[in-house]
């Protein structure tokens, strides 16, 4: 923790030389915030399956922007680190700290986005490199966007990435979010998102984990206007020493919001995974539909998954289910493909990918589902083919 | 048997004339020996039906021969086509040209019957030393044994058997037959939950696909599904023994008689 704070305080006039100075006047309470807390320890509830201070221990450099980047509007600027609260999160607050630059995708009202924005992050280094990135996604009132983020690795060094996304979603408008990962496995990641819908708006977010060392999306939205809806979607591939714990928060704090979580992972080898989603009904939330959803398919002895959906109600006259799962391949399935010819690892291939591709299919970006389709399988072949499958 | 002189004038039928040998088989299932010392000769081009009362050891036998792992072998040799097919995997077995009609097909949600079938065959023809088919030829292969099953096009385009009724399941499983042309087919109970019309398609789809150097283990109660397939061969399975071998007009007599009577002569 040490060495982050004596980052930030030594070089602080590097970090804020090329950034605006919105993002520069959060930096002193982020950093207090952050000394204040520490690294989470396993003791805090939310990040009780993921060792944050293993992560962050290693010695990365960070590359400082000596350019200024461009300015903001101060309508937008406004906004800034107004969801990601640094005084709660010890991530979010070491990003508020570090953060030089700030990616913003703006929609005015009305305005329908025909394509998809599509952010690509890029991992590029010849020592092992921290990254801070922020994003900010406004949609003012019925607007409509589609903002695909794909996470790449071009080289093989260990990286470390803190992600804070704050996302509002304005009246009647529409946000969908793709965040597809699919780095290796030296790279770690942090990613805190923070969405407000606004009344009748409707977010769908995806968080794909394709592959990583370890990945934490910890994904917190929260419903403040009438009819607002939501979709969270998950889907992790895991082996080798991977770890990926989603955590989601989905707080109804209005009346008449729908929400809907799906997330399936597919947990192999040493593996570790988890899955933790609480959903709050506030007691002003009357009418609250909400069902939430996690399955998982361990598929080795050594593999561990841990799954904890929580479901939190307040309010009279509400639906809400949540349901979880945790199994194998299916056995006699497997065997009615070895008697077709298909090969034990070509058959435990075809189901895994079944297996992921419910939550593919469900994906709202139709365009999107033949690209993961064809990601997943890719995947898995590889995984088959190589090191990975001992059968 | 054959003569010295036709089998000096059929080569390949002398070479071929034990598809299928089965000497003294026993196998158990979680600990308990159900089959127990079963032989059992099939030929080319010979249908057998392997008959007898729940429980006899017909399911067990189908499922022994195909390599499920459920079941262990203790004692006794299988002979395919000349090899030890014991010592075989479930794909290698299905390779050779053994197929086991399910008597009760899965369900493999999220699998397509496309890429379901695709992977099959193309996994069997990477076996013979030849190139997977491409998609047009392939596509055009389902379409025309499907017509031979009467299958309806939507049920391919699904997920494999998911949602199919029984009796669309067992016309799967023709299917699924006539697509990788086995030399060998299990068919377990392929009648049970088949109405009279259903019953026919499916006996009439595998007639159609039937050649000279085809054979069949069909594993049935009744007599309506044999009607149709005509066996050569029919054996009746007692307590994990084949207890009495004839031929049709054995079935006949179980038909009308039972199996009783033939406990009682044991």
């Amino acid at each position: 923790m040490n060495q982050y704070l004596e980052l930030f305080h030594e070089q602080r006039a590097l970090i804020d030389a090329p950034s605006p100075a919105f993002m520069n006047a959060c930096r002193d309470d982020a950093a207090a915030a952050f000394q204040r807390m520490g690294f989470p320890s396993r003791k805090v509830e939310r990040y009780r399956y993921t060792d944050v201070e293993a992560a962050f221990a290693p010695n990365y450099g960070v590359n400082l922007r000596p350019s200024a980047v461009a300015d903001v509007p101060e309508g937008i600027a406004r906004l800034y680190a107004t969801l990601a609260d640094v005084r709660t999160d010890a991530i979010t607050a070491l990003n508020t700290m570090l953060a030089q630059e700030l990616l913003v995708v703006h929609v005015p009202a009305g305005v329908h986005k025909e394509n998809p924005v599509q952010v690509t992050h890029t991992l590029r280094a010849t020592a092992p490199l921290m990254q801070n990135r922020r994003l900010l996604i406004v949609a003012e009132a019925g607007a409509h966007v589609q903002v695909l983020l794909d996470s790449r690795a071009e080289t093989g060094q260990e990286f470390l990435t803190t992600q804070v996304t704050e996302v509002f979603v304005g009246e009647g408008a529409h946000v969908e979010i793709y965040d597809i990962e699919n780095t290796h496995e030296r790279c770690h990641r942090f990613h805190q998102l923070y969405a407000q819908v606004a009344a009748a708006g409707h977010l769908s977010h995806t968080a794909f984990t394709l592959a990583s060392g370890l990945s934490r999306n910890q994904t917190e939205v929260t419903l403040v206007g009438e009819g607002g809806e939501v979709n969270l979607y998950g889907c992790a591939i895991t082996d080798g020493h991977q770890h990926v714990d989603n955590n989601t928060l989905i707080d109804h704090r209005a009346a008449a919001c729908r929400s809907r979580e799906l997330y399936k992972y597919v947990v192999d080898q040493q593996s570790t995974a988890a899955f933790a989603g609480r959903v709050l009904v506030r007691q002003e939330a009357v009418q609250t539909d909400s069902v939430e959803r996690n399955a998982n398919l361990v598929c080795t002895n050594e593999a561990r998954m841990w799954t904890q959906p929580m479901l939190e109600i307040y309010a009279d006259d509400v639906q809400c289910s949540h349901g979880s799962t945790v199994g194998q391949l299916n056995a006699d399935a497997l065997f009615y493909m070895r008697q077709r010819g298909i090969s034990e690892a070509d058959a435990r291939m075809l189901l895994k990918q079944a297996f992921a591709s419910e939550v593919i299919d469900a994906l709202p970006l139709e365009a999107l589902r033949p690209r993961l389709h064809a990601l997943v399988e890719k995947r898995f072949r590889n995984c088959e083919d190589c090191r990975l499958c001992r059968k | 048997m054959y003569s010295m002189k036709n089998a000096y004038l059929c080569p390949a039928i002398i070479r071929n004339t034990l598809m299928l040998e089965i000497k003294n088989l026993h196998a158990t299932v979680g600990g308990k020996e159900i089959l127990k010392g079963i032989d059992l000769t099939v030929r080319p081009g010979e249908i057998h039906a392997l008959m007898g009362q729940n429980g006899a050891g017909k399911s067990t036998l189908s499922n022994v021969l195909v390599g499920h792992p459920a079941y262990t072998v203790t004692e006794g040799t299988v002979t395919f086509n000349g090899k030890d097919l014991l010592s075989m995997t479930p794909d290698e077995r299905s390779h050779e040209g053994l197929f086991l009609s399910f008597q009760q097909p899965v369900e493999i949600p999220g699998v397509s019957m496309v890429n379901f079938m695709r992977a099959a065959l193309n996994a069997k023809r990477k076996y013979q030393g030849l190139e997977p088919l491409d998609a047009g030829a392939f596509l055009k292969l389902m379409r025309e044994r499907r017509k031979i099953v009467g299958l309806d096009n939507k049920l391919t385009s699904r997920s494999v058997n998911e949602g199919f009724s029984g009796g669309e399941k067992k016309r799967n499983e023709i299917f699924q037959m006539a697509m990788l042309e086995p030399t060998l087919a299990i068919l377990d109970e392929t009648d049970s939950g088949l109405d009279v019309d259903a019953l026919r398609i499916v006996a009439e789809g595998f007639n159609k696909l039937r050649t000279p150097e085809t054979s069949a283990i069909v594993i049935t109660h009744y007599q309506r599904l044999l009607d149709y397939l005509k066996p050569d061969v029919v054996h009746v399975l007692i307590g994990g023994r084949i207890v009495r071998t004839g031929g049709p007009e054995l079935a006949m007599e179980i038909e009308r008689r039972g199996f009783d009577w033939i406990k009682e002569e044991l």
